[in-house]
């Protein structure tokens, strides 16, 4: 039926959401993590990325996570000499998570699930109005 | 799950049930749409179909204790098991409900 198809469809956008959810939890959790020997590279921002995957058996087009990639820009660099992760100069690298676009983009995540969720109720309402009809 | 089609031969079945002549039932069974299933067997089938999808969902409910399924599929499957009961109820008290009507025929 229809309706099921659509109901497993918004299910994958949830997996998804739930996949990127996890992403930037680790992103948050790792923002202050230094390198684990002096002079080597932090943690480093991961991205989230989707694909349309067709579903045969289903029939039609759903979404999932797709490779993990990473953020490519520059380190933080802070002055701490007595840090056991400075290197010669006493610079430690700090990883290139910023909190404010973790934030914005944990936002949007939610507001996804939302709208998946929300895909799931109006499909769920669908059928009971038409199992209505039967009970005039 | 074809609703349409599981409504017809009940409609069918429910003409064949008010009038035990089989030529007369039979002619309406082939015209509310082909169906030759009597009432009971649909309803067996219904309630196959009905229990294979919830001993789906109870495996994904036991398996979510288990720590070894996603939260997301197991609503699902409870969500996909909630709906096809209901529409199984559905159709099956209207059934007996114009089975009623068609009994309680003043005659």
């Amino acid at each position: 039926m229809d309706f099921m198809k659509s109901i497993a469809i918004a299910a994958s956008g949830l997996r998804a959401q739930a996949g990127r959810m996890q992403i930037i939890s680790e992103n948050i959790a790792n923002a202050d993590s230094t390198p684990s020997q002096p002079g080597g590279d932090p943690y480093r921002r991961k991205i989230a990325t989707f694909q349309s995957e067709m579903d045969r058996a289903l029939g039609a087009q759903v979404v999932a996570l797709g490779p993990v990639g990473t953020d490519s820009s520059d380190f933080q660099v802070k002055h701490e000499p007595g840090h056991p992760a400075a290197d010669a100069n006493g610079n430690v690298k700090y990883p290139n998570v910023n909190p404010l676009i973790e934030m914005t983009d944990l936002r949007e995540a939610q507001r996804s699930y939302a709208a998946n969720i929300n895909v799931i109720g109006a499909t769920r309402a669908m059928i009971q109005r038409t199992l209505d009809i039967l009970k005039s | 799950m074809t609703i349409p089609a599981a409504a017809a031969g009940a409609y069918a079945s429910t003409a064949r049930l008010a009038d035990p002549s089989a030529g007369l039932g039979k002619a309406v069974g082939a015209a509310g749409g082909g169906s030759d299933s009597s009432f009971g067997a649909l309803l067996k089938d219904a309630l196959a179909a009905v229990g294979e999808i919830g001993r789906k969902s109870d495996a994904q409910s036991q398996a979510l204790v288990a720590g070894k399924a996603d939260m997301i599929d197991v609503v699902t499957a409870v969500s996909e098991t909630e709906i096809a009961v209901q529409t199984m109820v559905s159709i099956r008290d209207k059934v007996i409900e114009a089975y009623q009507n068609i009994m309680q025929m003043p005659i």
